[in-house]
């Protein structure tokens, strides 16, 4: 029976692990069945939403156990979630007990990203590539490099505080540090003779900011008939494309106030 | 032709940028590169066919997901790892933006037009994404026969015949414990 708790609190462990690194429903919902179901846990129910679930596990003529986790603040890490897939994988054949698959579970939770700078740099060739991408020219792109590094920085710092900023909050900044230094770039550039699109340069720099890949899961989630964490997933999208907007939007606002600037 | 070849590099370039931020495990970031590229390239391939911005979002959407599954299997990850690094560049997310930015600046007809596009975008994503997903595994396993086989092999454990045969499966636990901390620490 003992026994039977510990699988619970496992599967449990492994949902809130898949969640938090931002795994579809789907994904997590099959991963904890298949794990329960390979350590004989023939009882076994999951209910999985994008900031939580709740699990059960019941246990023939006796009692039923039941665990919730919540998840609040999803960070994708895929290399946690391919982690979570391989160890789930060994589970399944039989070649894990419960015991060492926790040890293992807990070194997954503890695996580092990459380190801050990695980051940065990644966040400004996104922001070049992707300006480039939507229609920019060479030197758009180059533009874009600053800002892009800015607002790699920016996020990571904000990420590692101890207490996290409102989400609202913390996207408006984000924007708003993009748009300033995209200003102040094109406008650098302006005076050394160079002119470029300052609108293609704030999009670029925004790319690692914006929330089309949640809109798109949340469809996805929508698709496989999970409505209530698609729908979750839609409206956190749109309050996150209202905060950069806000943030941009301030930042032009004020930018257009000073002569000699052009946006 | 050379537009396209720039076009190719610049998303295969975005997506090893994006394979960064989302943490992609560093082995996987060539093909989650390729698979990024590859959908790109059918996207505008779409563009300069005369397809809607829709349509070629859907027709990208589904080679995407084709490439990222017939990844997972070779690779044996997660298709998320490709799919998720990949789309990056074809997701509504300046849409998104346009929409809430326009809503702002109290221009609201502009942000219905924006918001109204960057969800037919997700959508006909989503809906690619959903219908390579929903194709049978058994298609793709083709890919890595021999490689599922000997991974089966190498992490089943040796079957118990009874009490007096414990030496086969001890070595095996012992082979795992070993392999897998040493690896870890």
């Amino acid at each position: 029976m003992e026994e039977k708790r510990r699988v619970l609190e496992f599967c449990a462990d492994v949902g809130e692990t898949l969640l938090l690194n931002g795994a579809e429903i789907y994904r997590t919902q099959q991963t904890m069945e298949l794990i329960a179901r390979s350590y004989g846990a023939e009882h076994f129910n999951a209910y999985v939403l994008t900031n939580g679930l709740i699990a059960s596990i019941r246990i023939p003529d006796t009692e039923e156990h039941a665990a919730v986790r919540n998840a609040p603040r999803v960070e994708m890490n895929l290399g946690r979630i391919s982690a979570v897939n391989a160890l789930s994988r060994e589970i399944v054949m039989g070649a894990v007990t419960v015991e060492q698959a926790a040890a293992r579970l807990a070194a997954i939770r503890a695996m580092r990203g990459f380190p801050l700078w990695t980051m940065a740099a990644a966040s400004a060739v996104a922001a070049a590539c992707f300006c480039y991408l939507m229609g920019g020219t060479a030197l758009d792109a180059m533009a874009a490099l600053p800002p892009g590094l800015a607002v790699g920085l920016f996020v990571q710092r904000l990420a590692r505080t101890r207490a996290p900023l409102n989400k609202l909050v913390s996207n408006m900044l984000s924007a708003g540090v993009v748009a300033l230094v995209s200003v102040l770039c094109v406008w650098m550039l302006e005076l050394a003779g160079l002119f470029c699109d300052a609108d293609k340069v704030i999009i670029g720099g925004i790319v690692s900011l914006m929330p089309g890949i949640a809109l798109t899961n949340g469809i996805r989630d929508v698709a496989n008939c999970d409505y209530l964490s698609g729908t979750i997933r839609a409206i956190d999208a749109v309050l996150i494309a209202a905060g950069i907007a806000l943030g941009v939007g301030l930042v032009l606002r004020f930018a257009a106030l000073i002569p000699g600037v052009h946006i | 032709m050379g537009g396209l070849i720039i076009q190719f590099t610049v998303a295969f370039l975005a997506t090893l940028a994006f394979a960064v931020l989302v943490n992609a495990p560093m082995r996987e970031f060539g093909y989650a590169g390729i698979t990024g590229a590859v959908g790109w390239l059918v996207y505008c391939l779409c563009l300069r066919g005369g397809t809607s911005a829709v349509g070629a979002a859907f027709l990208a959407a589904l080679t995407l997901a084709f490439v990222s599954r017939a990844f997972a299997v070779v690779r044996m990850r997660p298709a998320t790892v490709f799919l998720i690094s990949g789309i990056f560049a074809l997701v509504p997310g300046a849409g998104v933006y346009d929409m809430a930015y326009y809503f702002i600046q109290g221009d609201n007809r502009t942000a219905f037009e924006k918001g109204f596009e960057a969800l037919q975008v997700a959508i006909a994503l989503a809906v690619g994404i959903v219908l390579v997903m929903a194709l049978p595994g058994r298609l793709f396993e083709v890919l890595a026969r021999e490689k599922r086989v000997r991974h089966k092999a190498e992490n089943t454990p040796p079957p118990d015949k009874g009490r007096d045969d414990f030496r086969a499966r001890d070595a095996f636990w012992e082979k795992r414990e070993k392999s897998f901390w040493g690896k870890g620490k």
